[in-house]
Formats: C-alpha cells, sequence, structure tokens
C-alpha cells in the first residue's frame, strides 16, 4: 500500500449482465488502479460512457464489484456480493451525486439536517455547524425553502453541504456541478475550494469537464474508454489557493488543458 | 418571481373574489334547485317515494332533540372508525413486511391480488356465521374493505418510492427502520392520503349495510326499521344524516391531506 493512501483502489473491474442471451457481457470497467491520500483532492476525467458513475458506485458501496478491490484505510471493503454492500461504508465514505437527490418534503435546512439525525448526532453544536454551512454557501435566508422552490445551484449547495455536516473522511463527488449554468458553476466550484481548503478533505472528483479537473485538482486521472482504466496521470502544481476566473489563462493550465484533452479524446 | 409576475397576481385578486362569490353563488343556487325538485317529486310521486322535505328537517330536529338521533350515529361513526382504524394498520402493516422479503412479496402476491376480486358484502353471512352478531362481522367487513385500498395504495407507493432517495439516506448512514419511516413512508403520505378519501366514505357505507343486517342501532338500522314500518321521512332522515357524516369525516380528511402533505408543489385551489 502506498504511504499515506486513505484510499486505494486495486484491479477494480465491472461486467454488466449481457443483453441478449448468448452475447458476450460487456466489461465497463477493467484493470483500474489507483490510491488516494489523506487530504488530496483527486479529479478524474474520461470520455461520457467510461464508467466514471460506476467506479464512484463501487468506491461508495452502492453497486458491487466484477473483481478488484477497493481499500479504505488498509481495511478491505466488501464489494463481491449485493447484500453484503455497506452504503458509505458506516459513514465514512460521503456521496454526492449528480442529481441532487433532496428528500422534497423536507425543507433546505432539514435535508442538511437529515444525516445529523438519522445518524443520532443532532445536537446544539452540530446544528450550529449546519447552520454556519449554509451561511458559508450563501443559503442564508433559504432554510425554510422546499428543494422545489430553491435554483439548480441551491439545489447543488444544500446537496453539498447535507454531506459535508457529517464530516466523512472521504467525499466522492460525481459531476455534482454537471446541471448548472456556466456562471453558477464558477462560484460553486469557488465555494467547493474554499472549504476544502478549510477542511482539507479527501475528495474523489469525477468530471468529463477538463478545465474543472485542473482547477480543482490536487492531480488529475485520465480514464480511457470502456473498458475504463487509468490512462494517464498528471500532477497539478498550480499553487494555491486558486483563483477559478484567473486560472484559465495561466501557461501552466493551458499546458495541461491540450495534454489531457489529447488524451480524452 | 419577478416584480412584473407580482403585480399581475395583486391586480388578479379583486377578480379571484369575484370568481370565488360566483362559485359560492352558483352552489348555493344548485342547492335551492335540488331542494326544489325534491319538494315537486313530493308533491307528484306522494309521500310514500318523497317525503315532503320539510317533514324530513322536522323529524330531524325531532330526533336531534330526543338524543336517538346523536346517538344512532355515534354508534355509526364509532363502528366506522373501529374499523376503518383496524384495516388501515393492516393495510400498511402488510406491504412493509412484504417489503422486507422480496421471494415472499413475489409468492403472496397474486393471491392478494386475486383475493381483491371477492365481492366483500357477499361475505357477510358467513361473517356472522363465524363471528356471530354483535360488532365483530360488522369490523370484519369494515376491515377488509379499508384493508384492501389501503393496502394498494401503500403497496404502490413503496414501488414507486425513488431509489435514488434510499441508496442517498443509506449512503449517510440511516438503518433500514429510518428509511421505511423517514423516507419511504414520507414519500408515500400523497398515496396513503388518495387510499383513504376512499376508504373512509366506505367504512360508513359498510358500517352502514352491517347494521341493515345486524343489529339495533345505529344509522342503517334508523333506514331499515324505517323502511319496514313504511315510514319514508325516517329513510330519508338516515340517508341525510349518514351523508351529512361521510362529508365531515372527507372534511376533516382534507385538512390533515393538506396540513402533512404541505411541502408539495400542486395546487388544490381552484382559483388559479
Amino acid at each position: 500500500m502506498a504511504a499515506g493512501a486513505i484510499l486505494e483502489i486495486r484491479g477494480l473491474a465491472k461486467r454488466f449482465r449481457a443483453r441478449a442471451p448468448g452475447a458476450e457481457s460487456p466489461w465497463i470497467i477493467r484493470d483500474l488502479s489507483f490510491s488516494v491520500r489523506e487530504g488530496e483532492l483527486l479529479t478524474i476525467v474520461g470520455p461520457s460512457g467510461a464508467g466514471k458513475t460506476t467506479l464512484l458506485n463501487m468506491i461508495a458501496q452502492t453497486d458491487t464489484a466484477s473483481g478488484g478491490e477497493v481499500r479504505f484505510r488498509a481495511q478491505v471493503a466488501p464489494l463481491g456480493d449485493a447484500k453484503a454492500l455497506r452504503p458509505g461504508l458506516s459513514r465514512q465514505i460521503g456521496y454526492i451525486t449528480q442529481d441532487d437527490n433532496l428528500l422534497p418534503w423536507r425543507t433546505c435546512l432539514g435535508n442538511v439536517l437529515f444525516p445529523l439525525e438519522v445518524q443520532g448526532r443532532l445536537d446544539g453544536q452540530t446544528r450550529a455547524r449546519a447552520q454556519s454551512l449554509v451561511e458559508a454557501v450563501g443559503l442564508a435566508g433559504f432554510e425554510n425553502h422546499y428543494p422545489h422552490e430553491l435554483s439548480g445551484g441551491m439545489r447543488k449547495r444544500t446537496s453539498l453541504i447535507r454531506t459535508l455536516v457529517y464530516d466523512p473522511p472521504v467525499i466522492l463527488m460525481d459531476e455534482p456541478f454537471g446541471a448548472v449554468d456556466a456562471q453558477t458553476r464558477a462560484l460553486l466550484q469557488a465555494d467547493l475550494l474554499r472549504l476544502w481548503g478549510e477542511g482539507r478533505k479527501t475528495i474523489v472528483f469525477v468530471t468529463h469537464d477538463i478545465a474543472e479537473a485542473i482547477a480543482l485538482g490536487d492531480r488529475t486521472l485520465v480514464l480511457s474508454r470502456a473498458p475504463a482504466s487509468v490512462k494517464s496521470e498528471h500532477l497539478i502544481s498550480i499553487p494555491r489557493p486558486r483563483d477559478i476566473g484567473g486560472i484559465l489563462t495561466r501557461p501552466e493550465f493551458v499546458t495541461l488543458y491540450q495534454a489531457i484533452r489529447a488524451e480524452v479524446a | 418571481m419577478s416584480a412584473l409576475e407580482q403585480a399581475s397576481l395583486v391586480e388578479s385578486a379583486p377578480g379571484m373574489n369575484r370568481r370565488r362569490l360566483l362559485v359560492m353563488a352558483g352552489r348555493i343556487g344548485l342547492a335551492a334547485l335540488l331542494v326544489l325538485a325534491w319538494q315537486v317529486a313530493a308533491d307528484t310521486a306522494g309521500d310514500l317515494y318523497f317525503p315532503q322535505p320539510l317533514a324530513v328537517a322536522r323529524r330531524i330536529a325531532e330526533d336531534t332533540a330526543s338524543g336517538a338521533l346523536p346517538w344512532n350515529t355515534y354508534v355509526t361513526l364509532r363502528l366506522s372508525v373501529i374499523g376503518f382504524l383496524l384495516g388501515c394498520a393492516a393495510g400498511i402493516l402488510v406491504p412493509f413486511l412484504l417489503r422486507l422479503s422480496p421471494r415472499l412479496t413475489g409468492a403472496v402476491e397474486p393471491y392478494i391480488m386475486a383475493s381483491v376480486g371477492v365481492p366483500k358484502y357477499a361475505l357477510i353471512p358467513l361473517f356472522i356465521l363465524w363471528f356471530g352478531i354483535d360488532d365483530a362481522p360488522k369490523l370484519w367487513l369494515i376491515g377488509l374493505l379499508v384493508f384492501y385500498v389501503v393496502f394498494i395504495a401503500v403497496f404502490a407507493g413503496i414501488r414507486n418510492v425513488d431509489a435514488r432517495l434510499v441508496t442517498m439516506a443509506r449512503v449517510l448512514g440511516a438503518s433500514e427502520s429510518v428509511i421505511s419511516r423517514r423516507v419511504i413512508w414520507k414519500s408515500l403520505t400523497p398515496f396513503f392520503f388518495a387510499a383513504l378519501k376512499i376508504a373512509l366514505p366506505r367504512a360508513v357505507s359498510a358500517a352502514i349495510i352491517g347494521e341493515f343486517l345486524v343489529g339495533n342501532a345505529g344509522l342503517g338500522f334508523v333506514i331499515e326499521n324505517s323502511r319496514q314500518q313504511v315510514d319514508s321521512t325516517g329513510v330519508f332522515t338516515g340517508i341525510l344524516v349518514a351523508t351529512a357524516l361521510v362529508l365531515a369525516i372527507n372534511a376533516v380528511l382534507e385538512r390533515a391531506d393538506r396540513r402533512v402533505n404541505a411541502w408539495r408543489p400542486v395546487d388544490r385551489h381552484m382559483e388559479i
């Protein structure tokens, strides 16, 4: 195991059931390995359909693997059998999915408090933390709004802090800012970088947007087309704190962007 | 909401009031027309077929003053509510138990669905045979009728729950019982209330039919007893009070629905 790795993916594979009888069942992911250091913000880019979401589902333990293993702090997660899966690995792995998946009958604040309530950890201290997160992402004044009364960007923010509030050591993010306009997306990215800078969580951030991957990440992995495996790795040496707007014109950004684009295309 | 939209809403408020007044006037007019038609029917067909509206009103007043009508209404209401609660509890519990085992569900489902087809009222003679002539056979009838309506709604509701919400709750560390109560139950409450709106009037109907056949109190007994004495005024009195009872129950239900499902982005008001 690599020194300081909190999460280690080894030889992970996923095969989908054959569509027609007799047809060979396709591999969507095959022999995929990488590790994530504690406190690292790792970004993963790949062409659409490369199995990025499937990869995160397996790490989050919401889907089984056809081979390989996921280790969290040197402990092997059970991935073979659907019944043995432990989604979120006992609250150690947070997962922010593409859809915000907010509970429509709970208000913005109600959704943020939901993990604390179900974990039996709702007290004055955690409630204050929830409130400060609500304020940190500009949702103050919207606490009592239902999800359908919030804009797309606000829903994304709610979903983001719903995971941050219970402080899991690892957070997986699956194109969390995919469905919002460019300006909102830049604001959300800035929010994420600021919050990450304060807490230094370990984050695995999947996206198809190369610029986003470079702007956010300490390191970017490029996935190959299906069956997906790690095609290349790029260290992002652009110093932090980063300015999301200004970063796009830096020479090292442009070099990285062109290199990664050539690989993804 | 933009300022423009807000402005147009403010402007349309008097228009909305006028519309509401018109609807109200229409309702009162229709009621008057109905009573008028009743009066004409009573004058042409005679008291046996259509008793005089005034006679029915007088009967309601008399029997209310004597305490007979409130007592009979209470008997029917009590029976309906107990039967309803029993059927409702089973209708919620069974689908949640079935959720624990997909295999058991697969085995049991066709039998439950087939038993929906059994005409429940046809079972009354059996219930009397099995459970005697007290409240028990009536409660079985009411409970069974309510059970199917609630069961089907809750069963369908559980199947319709957004699986992504359940997965999300699991990742956040929610136990299965928390998921049942806080995710699945919450997301099926609209289904549940739709079922209640069908089940509650049915419970009252079933109680009345039960009282036709068994017992010596309740609105069903009032109606059947009056019929035997060729007292059409008594029959009409019973029907009117039973209708009022169902309407009152519906109003309570409607209020509860609005409270519980206030989060839904659905407009239930007719104004807009």
